[in-house]
C-alpha cells in the first residue's frame, strides 16, 4: 500500500468544481512557476512552517528541540506541539489512503444527494499518482475533480483520469522554450496529455493563469485558443488573473517571493479569442 | 428600487427627518407620584400623553405616514419608586412588557373601533361581576384606544390640511375599521409599532408578517386593485419606516432593538405557509440593505433550493440575516416544552433568537443566563473526583446548584402593565387581564453561554488530567489563575493538542452533549414563578463578554480577558476544517432539548458570495444545516479588511452592518469590545 504526502484537508472549496466539495491537497511539485500562491506545496517532504508574527519568545520551541547547532530542521514537528501561539505548523502529513478516505467519506451522502464531491489538488496530485490510484476507487461513486499541470508521463495521466469525473487541466505557457524558463519544465508531456485528453472526450475544465507580462500576451492566449479548439469533451475556459497575495506564504515556507514580473501591471484578459474559436471561455 | 424608495431611503440615512423631533422634559413621573397613581392608570396616561404631545408630520411623497416627532417617552416612575418596587420582586431589564410578539392581525383585521367595543361589552361583566382588576384594565386599555383613534384623527386632518388625499382618505378607514387593501393594513400595523413604543414597550417583535398580511394582498392582486410593482413599492417603503425611529430606541448597544420579522414556515394546520409575500419581502431587503426589519426565515430540510438561494441573495448583502430556523426541530421542540401544537406551528422569535408563539406567549425568554465555563471552572477547584466520569458527576451536580440559585432568585418576578400591548395580545381582553400578568405561556428561558469553550475545557481536563496524568486538576486550577504565566507547553497543550468542538470530532463533542444534556436536565421538571417552565437554551447576547470577563484564563487555553464565542460556535482560536464540521459537531447535540433559541453562527468569506454557484453553494450549506438537524443558523458574510478600514475610517464606513450576537447594527456604532469580537470572529471565516 502506498501513503500519500497531503497538506490539507479543506472542506467548503469553492473553486474546484460543483457543488460544495472538500478539496485534499498533495504536497509536492515538479514545476516552479513563479507565482505559485501555494509555496508549501511545492516540496516533496514534510517541512515545518513558521509565522512569527504572533510569537512571544518564550523559548518553548527551542527547549524541546532535538537539532545540534548547524544541523538543518528535520522536520520531527516536535517544537509545533509546544509553541502557544500557534506560530509553527508541520506541514505534511503521511496518509494511507483507507483511513484519508474515511475522513473524506464522512459527507459521502451529502455529496452524493447535492451534487458536490471531493477535489484533488496541490501540489501536483499526478505527482503521487499510486496513492491517488489506490485512493481514487475508495471514494466512488462520489463526484471526483482534479486540478493539474498535466506534467506526468501518459501512462499515468490516463490511468489516473480515468478515476476522475472532472479535469481541470491547467495550460500555462504555449511556447516550449518560455514554459521551461517559466516552470523549469518542458511543456511537451503537457501538451501530449492534453491532446489525449481531447480525444478521450473526457469533461475537463481548461485553467488559464494570466500572469501579467508573462503569459497574458495576446500572442500566447491565441495559441492556448490553438491548442484548446477542436473536438473534446471541453466545457469551458476559465481564464485566471493574477490576484495580489500570492506571495503571502512564501516567509511562512522559508522562502522569498521573487514573482519577476510586475505584480501591479494590469492582466489583458482575451475571452474573444477563444470564443472565436467556437469555445466557451469566462474570467475569473 | 424605484426613484421613490431610492430617495426616501437617502434622506434616511442623512437623517433628514430629525428635524420633526423635539425634545420633551417629561414630569409625568412625579406627578404620578404625588397623585399616588396605580401602575395601570400611569401605563394608560402615559400613552395618552406621549401621543397627546406628538404632533403629525408627513414627509415627501410618503404613503405609510407616522414618524416620531417626541424624542423622549416619559417615564412612568421615579427612580425612587423603582427602586422600591424592585426591592420588592424582580422586574426584567426596565420592568416592562417587552421581547414579545403581539397578535398584530386580529387587530389589523377587526379595527380598533371593534376592539373598543369588546372592552365595552366587557366591562359590563367586569361591572356585574365586581372585578376591580378587571375594570381597570379595561379602563386604560380603552384610555389606549381613544389615544391611538386620536392621534390618528389629528394624522388625518393634517392630511387633508396639506392635500395629503390618499394619506387621509387611508387614515380615515384606518385604524379605526379593520383594513381593506394592502396599503390600508400597511398603515395601520405602522400605526400599531409605533404605539407599542410609544407605551414604554420595546423589542416588539413583527411576528409572522408574510402570514397575517399576505390575504390583503392577495386580495388587492385578485381584484387587480393593486399590480405587483405598487405593491414592492408600498413594501419597501414600510419595510423603511422600521429604521426611522429606530434610534430613539437603544437596547446594550445601538441597533438592538428587537424588530425581528419571522418568514416562511408552515401554517397552524401545519401546510406549507410560504407565499408570494414571502420571496417579495427578502427580495426587498435585498434592495433597501438596512438593518431593520431583521429577517428570520423559517426552514426544513425539505425547503426548496431557489428559496435558499434567494435568502442567500440576502445574506449576501452583509446585513446578518435572514436568520434560519428548522421547523423540524423547533416545533418538536416546543410541544416537548409544553406548547400546544398549533401554537407551536405558529412560532417566531423574540428579539433575537428566542422561539416564542406571538399573541399568546408571554414568555420571559432571556430572563437568565449561565456561563457554562465558569460550572466548569468551579468543578475545577472543587472536585476531588479520581475519574473523568466522577468529575462529570461532579459538573451535572455543580449544573443543578447553579440551577438552583438561579431558580432562588427569579421566585418573584413581576412586569408592570401594558394595557394597549394587551389589547394587542390573545385572550386579554376577555379575560380582563393585563398581558404583564402573564397568557397562555409564562415560561422562562436561560441562556447557556460559552458552550464551547466550556466543552473544549473539559476535554483538556479529560485529556491532560485524567488520561495524559499530566498534571493534577489543583495544578491545572494554579495554571490557569496564573494565565499560563511560564507554561508555554502546558499552554500549547491546551490550545493545539487538546481536540476541539467544531472539526467533528465525536469524543469533544460528545462533551458539549452532556453539558447540554447536564443543562436541560437542571431545568426539566421545575416551574417558575408565573406558572410557566424553565427553557434551557443556546444562546449569549451580550453575556459572551460579561461572563467571559468575570472568569481568569480556561483550561482550553482561553487567557484572561479574551472572550467566550457568542452564541452557539466554536471557541474564537480554534482552527476548523471548515463549516460542514463545524454543522456536524454542532448539530449532534439533543437540541430539542436546548430549544430556547440561540443560533450556530458560521462566518463566510464575503468572496464566496461572488463565486460562480456561491449563492447556489452557501444555499446548500444552509440546507446540510436542515439535515443535520440544526436548530437556528445564523451566517454572516464577511470581510476582516473591510471591519479593520472601518474601526481605522469610521467616518467612511457609516453604513457598514454586522450581525452583533442575535441582531445587526451599524459597526462603527459598537463599543471598540465587540468591533473586536466580531473581527475576531471573522478572521476565522470560511470560504475563502
Ligand atoms: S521541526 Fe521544530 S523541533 Fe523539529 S527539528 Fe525542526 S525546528 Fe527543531
Ligand atoms: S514556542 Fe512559539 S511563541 Fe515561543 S518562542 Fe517559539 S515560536 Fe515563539
Amino acid at each position: 500500500m502506498s501513503r500519500g504526502l497531503i497538506f490539507e484537508v479543506r472542506e467548503f472549496c469553492l473553486h474546484d468544481g460543483p457543488g460544495i466539495r472538500t478539496t485534499v491537497f498533495f504536497k509536492g511539485c515538479p514545476l516552479r512557476c513563479p507565482w505559485c500562491h501555494n509555496p508549501e506545496g511545492l516540496s516533496f517532504a514534510p517541512q515545518l512552517l513558521i509565522a512569527p508574527q504572533s510569537c512571544v519568545h518564550c523559548g518553548a520551541c527551542k527547549r524541546v528541540c532535538p537539532r545540534q547547532p548547524g544541523e538543518p530542521c528535520r522536520a520531527c514537528g516536535a517544537c509545533s506541539k509546544v509553541c502557544p501561539q500557534g506560530c509553527r505548523r508541520l506541514c505534511g502529513v503521511w496518509r494511507e489512503p483507507a483511513e484519508l478516505a474515511a475522513e473524506l467519506l464522512r459527507d459521502r451522502d451529502f455529496f452524493l444527494n447535492n451534487g458536490g464531491g471531493i477535489s484533488f489538488s496541490g501540489g501536483e496530485p499526478l505527482a503521487q499518482a499510486e496513492f491517488l490510484l489506490e485512493l481514487c476507487p475508495l471514494l466512488k461513486p462520489v463526484h471526483l475533480a482534479m486540478e493539474t499541470s498535466g506534467y506526468a508521463p501518459l501512462a499515468t495521466y490516463q490511468r489516473v483520469v480515468e478515476h476522475i469525473d472532472l479535469v481541470f487541466q491547467d495550460l500555462k505557457h504555449a511556447d516550449p522554450t518560455e514554459h521551461r524558463r517559466l516552470t523549469g519544465v518542458d511543456n511537451a508531456p503537457i501538451l501530449r496529455n492534453l491532446a489525449w485528453l481531447k480525444e478521450s472526450g473526457h469533461a475537463f475544465i481548461a485553467r488559464i493563469p494570466l500572469i501579467p507580462g508573462v503569459t497574458d500576451s495576446e500572442d500566447n492566449q491565441r495559441r492556448c485558443a490553438d491548442l484548446l479548439s477542436g473536438p473534446s469533451g471541453m466545457l469551458r475556459v476559465e481564464l485566471l488573473p493574477y490576484h495580489l497575495g500570492a506571495g503571502s506564504k512564501y516567509a511562512m515556507a522559508g522562502l522569498k517571493y521573487q514573482p519577476g514580473f510586475d505584480e501591479h501591471a494590469a492582466v489583458q484578459p482575451r475571452p474573444d479569442l477563444f470564443q472565436d474559436r467556437g469555445l466557451k471561455c469566462v474570467v475569473m | 428600487m424605484n426613484e421613490r424608495i431610492a430617495t426616501q431611503r437617502d434622506g434616511l440615512l442623512a437623517f433628514s427627518h430629525h428635524h420633526l423631533r423635539r425634545d420633551v422634559k417629561w414630569n409625568l413621573a412625579q406627578n404620578f407620584a404625588s397623585r399616588k397613581l396605580q401602575p395601570m392608570e400611569r401605563a394608560a396616561e402615559g400613552l395618552a400623553n406621549m401621543l397627546a404631545a406628538e404632533k403629525p408630520a408627513f414627509l415627501a411623497d410618503e404613503r405609510i405616514a407616522y414618524i416620531r416627532t417626541v424624542k423622549q417617552i416619559p417615564d412612568l416612575y421615579t427612580e425612587e419608586e423603582m427602586t422600591a418596587l424592585r426591592a420588592k420582586a424582580y422586574y426584567h431589564e426596565k420592568g416592562v412588557v417587552f421581547n414579545f410578539s403581539p397578535d398584530f392581525g386580529s387587530t389589523i383585521k377587526a379595527g380598533l373601533l371593534a376592539r373598543k367595543q369588546e372592552i365595552q361589552a366587557r366591562m359590563k361583566r367586569a361591572t356585574d361581576d365586581n372585578d376591580q382588576e378587571g375594570q381597570e384594565f379595561l379602563a386604560s386599555a380603552l384610555c389606549g384606544i381613544n389615544a391611538v383613534l386620536d392621534l390618528a384623527d389629528r394624522y388625518r386632518q393634517a392630511a387633508v390640511a396639506a392635500g395629503r388625499d390618499e394619506l387621509a382618505k387611508l387614515l380615515a378607514r384606518v385604524p379605526a375599521y379593520g383594513a381593506s387593501t394592502f396599503h390600508e393594513a400597511l398603515q395601520f400595523l405602522r400605526i400599531l409599532h409605533y404605539t407599542l413604543w410609544c407605551e414604554g414597550e420595546y423589542h416588539v417583535g413583527i411576528g409572522r408578517f408574510d402570514q397575517y398580511i399576505y390575504p390583503y394582498l392577495k386580495a388587492d392582486l385578485d381584484a387587480g386593485r393593486i399590480s405587483k410593482d405598487e405593491a414592492y413599492d408600498l413594501l419597501a417603503e414600510f419595510f423603511l419606516s422600521f429604521n426611522r425611529d429606530s434610534d430613539l430606541y437603544v437596547g446594550v448597544q445601538q441597533g438592538d432593538n428587537g424588530q425581528t420579522l419571522m418568514l416562511g414556515g408552515c401554517t397552524r394546520d401545519g401546510q406549507d405557509a410560504y407565499n408570494l409575500l414571502t420571496s417579495m419581502c427578502l427580495e426587498v431587503c435585498c434592495e433597501l440593505k438596512l438593518i431593520d426589519p431583521k429577517i428570520n426565515l423559517r426552514i426544513t430540510p425539505r425547503t426548496p433550493l431557489s428559496v435558499l438561494e434567494l435568502a442567500t441573495q440576502l445574506t449576501k448583502q452583509g446585513l446578518g440575516f435572514p436568520q434560519y430556523s428548522n421547523d423540524d426541530v423547533v416545533i418538536p421542540a416546543l410541544v416537548k416544552f409544553g406548547y400546544e401544537l398549533e401554537d407551536a406551528r405558529d412560532y417566531s422569535v423574540a428579539a433575537c433568537w428566542e422561539f416564542i408563539i406571538p399573541g399568546c406567549g408571554m414568555d420571559i425568554p432571556n430572563i437568565g443566563a449561565f456561563s457554562m465555563p465558569r460550572m466548569v471552572d468551579t468543578v475545577m477547584r472543587s472536585s476531588k473526583a479520581k475519574t473523568f466520569d466522577d468529575f462529570m458527576a461532579d459538573v451535572r451536580q455543580q449544573t443543578r446548584a447553579e440551577a438552583d440559585k438561579l431558580e432562588a432568585s427569579l421566585s418573584n418576578v413581576d412586569m408592570l402593565p401594558g394595557p394597549f400591548a394587551s389589547v394587542l395580545c390573545t385572550g386579554r381582553i376577555d379575560t380582563a387581564r393585563d398581558v404583564s400578568r402573564g397568557n397562555k405561556y409564562n415560561n422562562f428561558g436561560v441562556h447557556g453561554t460559552g458552550l464551547a469553550t466550556a466543552a473544549d475545557s473539559l476535554m483538556a481536563i479529560k485529556q491532560l488530567v485524567f488520561t495524559q496524568k499530566r498534571l493534577t486538576l489543583t495544578e491545572l486550577a494554579a495554571a490557569v489563575d496564573n494565565n499560563f504565566n511560564g507554561q508555554p507547553e502546558l499552554l500549547a497543550a491546551t490550545r493545539y493538542d487538546v481536540p476541539k468542538m467544531g472539526n467533528d470530532n465525536d469524543e469533544v463533542d460528545a462533551l458539549g452533549t452532556a453539558l447540554l444534556d447536564a443543562f436541560a436536565d437542571a431545568w426539566a421538571g421545575r416551574r417558575n414563578c408565573r406558572g410557566g417552565i424553565w427553557r434551557a437554551g443556546t444562546g449569549s447576547a451580550m453575556y459572551y463578554i460579561w461572563h467571559a470577563n468575570e472568569l481568569p484564563a480556561s483550561p482550553d487555553g482561553r487567557l484572561k480577558g479574551h472572550p467566550f464565542p457568542a452564541n452557539y460556535a466554536p471557541s474564537l482560536n480554534v482552527r476548523v476544517k471548515g463549516p460542514m464540521s463545524v454543522v456536524k459537531s454542532f448539530t449532534k447535540e439533543h437540541l430539542q432539548r436546548v430549544c430556547n433559541g440561540g443560533p450556530l453562527t458560521l462566518e463566510i468569506h464575503d468572496s464566496a458570495f461572488r463565486e460562480a454557484d456561491g449563492i447556489r453553494k452557501v444555499a446548500q450549506l444552509v440546507q446540510f444545516f436542515a439535515q443535520q438537524g440544526g436548530h437556528q443558523l445564523q451566517l454572516n458574510a464577511v470581510n476582516r479588511d473591510r471591519l479593520k478600514e472601518a474601526q481605522k475610517h469610521p467616518e467612511a464606513y457609516r453604513n457598514l452592518i454586522v450581525r452583533v450576537w442575535g441582531w445587526s447594527g451599524y459597526f462603527i456604532e459598537l463599543d471598540k469590545e465587540y468591533q473586536d469580537h466580531v473581527i475576531q470572529r471573522v478572521e476565522m471565516s470560511m470560504g475563502s
